[in-house]
């Protein structure tokens, strides 16, 4: 909300500079969101009066006018067509900082003395435009005949604009007597507020208003004022609303935007002439009814819309929008003046229904009070009769059913201490709570020691104790408000393991040369069509997560096309980060620890599962002095997950192949733990890895983990086992077997045969060759042994031997080579 | 003869002195001291000898064999340490040359800064909790006194789901678990909540759709606001620095009673007034306030026992006024680039 600053001070006469007067409200809680400065750049303006007008000697379109401004008499060149003697016009001098009046663009220029045909010309008379009050270029301004002359420009129409934000809760803050009551309370001065109309003697007639729909309408008041002349508002009216952001067009409309403003109440003036039987009925829109409104757009209305209508057809959008109809006119001279309350919900629905938000439904929506209407009734018609001295007002209706009263809140005294943490003085909570109208006391209430305060129908937002602490807080500030810690004892603080999991997870992995990465949580559907590219139906599964039966969950309004359901798996988003990151890294290492969203049926919350996706693409390590670069492979994502979950607790960790829609054929692996599958991995296969935009012949990597499933796996703690002081013994064994039989279960085979004794079984070479059988390979493992106790003997290694080779024998016809 | 032995020492001395690599050295010592060295031959000669000239002859012989063998050791530790002297002024290297560097990654920013205010609360007693982000209607808006007809619920802030009869949301704030909370436990109840909100918001600079917030929430007999306000100082001067100034501003959050802002005094240019702080001193961080007795009431709370205060932040405006990051969509965007740069330990 704009409120210029003259208009508040003429409300609550001050001295503060509006820098101050923004901060004070703003700490209240009127949040200032800027102040805008009309006329900072008029230096050497000034306000003149036209003595003289003369034909220009060599142009028929220019004259000379001479203009006195005190000090500053001269005579200027200007081809104004408005310009009369006697009037009171903004003179600029040389050196003035103007607008070019000449130019579409905004350019500001410098007043230079100029011979203008044959004529010097020292100064200039402005037009609205060349000194940034509006567009209008044509005439000049022409001032008030008050205007004193020989005053700076800026003295005189200078203004201070400071822009609020209104919370939703401070409808009684959203006008220039709102704001003016939260500042007279704030500095503790008086608010002078504007004259209102006695309208008393007024005959009534409860038949020129009919409610129909008093649930939608609580109060309705219309007055008719006879004889009025339509005509531009004077210079000072325009002039205020203009500095409030709203453009004047004529007095009676001009009238009913300036109440909106002061008070908050939006009004409407309709031509009496077009109003059906001339009275007013407020009823639900019928079906199919439509209205022109005075945006010239025809609309159509639902029965669920209130209307202002006559005793025919519909005239207005109820606290909307005007019909074309019945809008004031030139010769308008009786005119129907409505003030009304409705309720907030509907105009709401209507405003958004209509996509038109108006001055007047932003206010409506807001809740205003209906006590209101009556008081800007009451201003509406003063305005009205001092503008049109000649007006009548002949007869008025107002259905209010059920009136509001003003509410009684009774706040524990000790409710501030409470609450604040820190007290005030009676005299001081009695003071601040005077400032705001509360007209406090002090008084038992059941034995309770009180303020009692009474609640103005306009401070809606007062009704607990609560709300009265806030009062009294804002007020006397939050400065007063010490620092302190939370009486008591600090409650025990426990890590949650789940959390834990994922931090470890985290910090693995960036140890391990990661990047963590967070995506956006939801997916489109041809995201997840190209997780499985080429397949008919949907995929049985979307990355590590099998397809569940159900939708998926989506979203009624999404943002935007690509985010339209929340997503089953963090392969897509990762795909695409990776295709982004290859753009202008030739290596990829990023992961990601965020949830999935497994739906668990209609109207119910889905399962959220914390999830890991991580993974490599492009090249391997950055060439450099040492490395050189090479294509990521399954083993490095695989290298990885094996240093990865042991270290997260996670023993009985199998690895076996499996074929997955997204994964290459010949590498792609399922990993459980204690026989729990907790994850895939496996490098993305090609097509997959194109339609996420992943150039062709760069190798991606991904393991995607389930971090609930892992969790619940029961991650086992460090089990110590005791170094040995004795000296280890390296056995290498060279194991032959078919190609088809898996590492892991030569290894076990060796474990198995090994016992406890071995400490460590590593596979460090790989034969196939002439010097084996074809269809055959040679794994080459060094098995460290030890003992704790003793050193191991020769026979003892020799009986080891000989139980490893029964073994490999027996569980992978394996056999010993060389 | 004793000139014989004179001589061969003499020469023995000037080969070792002209030996100067362990080469040579090993040459020298076949020459004279080896089995067949000019020296052990001298002893073959003994038996040659009359046999009372033989003591004499032989402690002579054994003499010079000392005598050489000393000169040997000395020599051979003389070019020892000149050889390893020459080995490792030729193993010199280039010290500037970058080193063997394992990789280490790096954590995204809004993960470091919510592990770092989440340790900070916990410190002061704060329990880290999390909640759902596809919430039910109910503990997004009903139970934080957001009733539906309140503006927060339009379909223009919010995310719907679909669903058949149940309002069902992604959560716009983590308040939420503000009554999933109290729901569940009793007083004294402390916890803070980080997790991602999401809104129905175009996106540009300063908004995104989709955020991270931290929540927080105590209440208990005597929690006073003022306590609010020591324990937001006390968080904003860790992340911000010890000497910020901290100031409440009269704010409206539906579901706080009062409700306030809370800004710290502008680090970059000490509340003077700069482009940072547009101008004010003051940059606002976090929403607050005293949990209103409506949320006390739902979850069967006493409001005439017990009070409370809450507190919402975003976390990615934490980092960009820590950082200096200009564009909040570049967390998200996941350029490596951008996001290693945050690598610094944590403190
Ligand atoms: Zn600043």
């Amino acid at each position: 909300m704009k409120v210029p600053v003259r208009w508040l001070k003429e409300l609550v006469p001050n001295d503060l500079p509006p820098a101050e007067i923004a901060q004070r409200l703003t700490m209240a809680g009127l949040e200032a969101e800027g102040i805008s400065e009309i006329g900072a750049t008029w230096d050497r303006v000034y306000v003149g009066v036209v003595e003289r007008v003369e034909p220009h000697p060599n142009a028929d379109r220019l004259v000379l006018a001479t203009v006195n401004a005190g000090e500053h008499h001269l005579t200027v060149v200007t081809g104004a067509p408005n310009i009369r003697e006697g009037q009171k016009v903004p003179l600029a001098l040389t050196g003035a900082r103007l607008i070019d009046g000449y130019s579409d663009e905004f350019r500001m220029i410098t007043l230079k003395p100029s011979t203008i045909r044959g004529v010097r010309s020292e100064g200039m008379v402005c037009s609205e435009k060349e000194l940034g009050l509006s567009d209008e270029h044509e005439g000049i301004l022409v001032l008030d005949p008050d205007a004193p002359v020989g005053v700076p420009l800026r003295d005189y129409l200078g203004e201070s604009v400071i822009e609020f934000e209104i919370t939703p809760n401070l409808v009684h803050a959203f006008s220039m007597v709102g704001i003016a009551r939260e500042l007279g309370a704030l500095i503790d001065a008086p608010v002078l507020l504007p004259e209102l109309a006695d309208l008393e003697a007024v005959p009534r007639d409860p038949g020129l208003v009919t409610v129909e729909a008093p649930d939608l309408c609580p109060r309705y008041v219309g007055v008719v004022i006879e004889n009025v002349r339509v005509e531009p508002s004077p210079e000072w009216l325009q002039r205020r609303l203009a500095s409030a952001g709203v453009r004047p067009i004529s007095n009676i409309v001009d009238i009913t935007n300036y109440v909106m403003l002061e008070w908050g109440q939006p009004l409407h003036a309709f031509d009496r002439r077009f109003l059906h039987e001339g009275r007013i009925v407020v009823r639900r829109a019928r079906p199919g009814e439509r209205i022109e409104t005075l945006d010239h757009v025809d609309r159509e209305l639902t029965p669920d819309m209130l209307v202002i209508a006559d005793a025919d057809r519909a005239v207005a959008i109820a606290g909307v929008m005007g019909g074309l109809d019945s809008e004031i006119r030139d010769d308008t001279t009786t005119i129907l003046l409505e003030a009304a309350n409705f309720n907030m919900l509907n105009i709401r629905h209507t405003a958004r229904a209509q996509r038109l938000r108006t001055e007047a439904s932003s206010r409506f929506e807001r809740g205003l009070d209906p006590n209101l209407v009556w008081t800007a009734t009451q201003r509406a018609v003063a305005l009205i009769l001092q503008l049109n001295p000649e007006a009548r007002v002949t007869v008025l209706a107002d259905a209010y059913a059920e009136p509001r009263y003003p509410k009684t809140v009774v706040m524990p005294r000790a409710e501030i201490p409470r609450l604040l943490g820190i007290d005030y003085p009676d005299e001081v909570v009695l003071d601040v709570l005077s400032r705001l109208e509360l007209q406090p006391e002090i008084r038992d209430v059941d034995g309770v020691r009180s303020v009692v305060v009474q609640v103005p129908t306009y401070r809606s937002d007062i009704n607990i104790p609560a709300d009265v602490v806030e009062e009294v807080a804002r007020i006397v500030g939050y400065e007063s408000l010490p620092e302190t810690l939370p009486w008591g004892q600090t409650p025990h603080v426990t890590r949650d393991p789940m959390r834990r999991l994922i931090a470890d997870t985290q910090d693995l992995l960036v140890a391990a040369g990661m990047t963590e990465i967070i995506t956006y949580p939801m997916v489109s559907d041809d995201d997840l069509r190209a997780l499985a590219p080429g397949a008919e139906a949907a995929p049985d599964r979307y990355g590590f997560f099998a397809r569940p039966e159900l939708d998926l969950v989506t979203a009624r309004n999404p943002l935007r096309s690509e985010w339209t359901m929340m997503r089953p798996t963090l392969l897509p988003a990762w795909l695409k980060n990776v295709a982004e990151n290859l753009k202008h890294s030739p290596g990829v290492a990023v992961f990601e620890t965020g949830r999935v969203y497994l739906p668990r049926g209609v109207d119910e919350l889905p399962d959220e599962r914390p999830t890991l996706c991580l993974g490599f693409a492009g090249e391997r390590h950055a060439a450099d002095l040492y490395h050189r670069a090479r294509p990521v492979d399954y083993f490095d994502v695989k290298g990885v997950v094996d240093a990865l979950l042991p270290r997260l607790g996670a023993v009985d960790i199998v690895v076996r192949p499996i074929t997955h829609p997204s994964l290459h054929p010949g590498r792609a692996a399922e990993i459980t733990v204690k026989r729990q599958p907790v994850g895939i991995m496996g490098e993305v296969h090609p097509v997959v890895a194109e339609q996420f935009g992943i150039p062709a012949g760069q190798r991606v990597a991904v393991a995607e983990i389930d971090l609930k499933a892992l969790f619940n796996t029961g991650l086992s703690d460090v089990e110590l086992r005791p170094v040995s002081r004795y000296q280890p013994v390296e056995q290498d064994f060279a194991v032959v077997v078919d190609e088809a039989v898996p590492a892991d279960a030569v290894e076990a085979a060796l474990r198995a045969g090994a016992g406890p004794l071995a400490t460590s079984v590593r596979l460090f070479d790989i034969y196939r060759g002439p010097a084996i059988d074809a269809g055959k390979k040679s794994l080459a493992y060094r098995v460290t042994l030890s003992a704790p106790d003793r050193e191991l003997s020769e026979n003892e290694i020799q009986r080891i031997r000989g139980r490893i080779e029964r073994q490999l024998a027996r569980q992978v016809s394996g056999t010993l080579r060389g | 003869m004793n000139d014989e032995l004179e001589q061969i020492r003499q020469r023995a001395e000037q080969d070792l002195t002209a030996a100067s690599d362990s080469q040579a050295l090993a040459a020298w010592y076949a020459q004279y001291l080896g089995r067949k060295g000019e020296v052990t031959s001298l002893t073959r000669r003994l038996g040659a000898l009359p046999p009372e000239e033989r003591p004499a002859f032989g402690q002579a012989v054994n003499a010079l064999k000392t005598a050489l063998q000393e000169s040997f050791d000395r020599r051979q530790e003389e070019v020892r340490r000149a050889e390893l002297t020459q080995r490792l002024e030729a193993e010199a290297v280039d010290v500037t040359l970058p080193g063997r560097a394992p990789d280490i990654g790096t954590l995204h920013p809004v993960t470091q800064m919510i592990r770092e205010v989440t340790d900070i609360f916990a410190h002061l007693g704060f329990q880290t909790v999390e909640g759902p982000e596809v919430e039910d209607a109910y503990y997004a808006f009903d139970a934080l006194n957001i009733p539906k007809e309140h503006p927060a619920r339009d379909v223009w802030d919010t995310i719907f789901i679909q669903s058949a009869s149940r309002e069902i949301v992604l959560r716009p704030h983590t308040s939420p678990m503000q009554i999933r909370t109290m729901e569940q436990s009793t007083p004294p109840v402390r916890v803070v909540v980080p997790g991602r909100c999401y809104r129905y918001e175009a996106l540009d600079a300063t908004h995104e759709w989709h955020f991270h917030q931290i929540e927080g929430l105590a209440v208990d007999e005597r929690i006073t606001m003022s306590d609010l306000k020591g324990v937001l100082a006390e968080f904003a001067r860790q992340i911000f620095g010890r000497e910020r100034k901290v100031r409440f501003r009269c704010d409206y959050f539906p579901f706080v009673e009062p409700g306030v802002d809370f800004a710290i005094d502008c680090m970059v240019c000490k509340g003077v007034g700069c482009r940072v702080c547009k101008g004010t001193g003051w940059i606002e961080i976090l929403g607050a306030g005293m949990v209103h007795p409506n949320l006390l009431i739902n979850v069967g709370y006493d409001p005439d026992r017990y009070t409370g205060f809450a507190f919402g932040m975003g976390v990615e405006r934490l980092v960009m006024l820590k950082y200096g990051v200009q564009d909040i969509r570049a967390f998200y965007q996941g350029d490596v680039r951008f996001l290693a740069q945050f690598n610094r330990a944590a403190a």
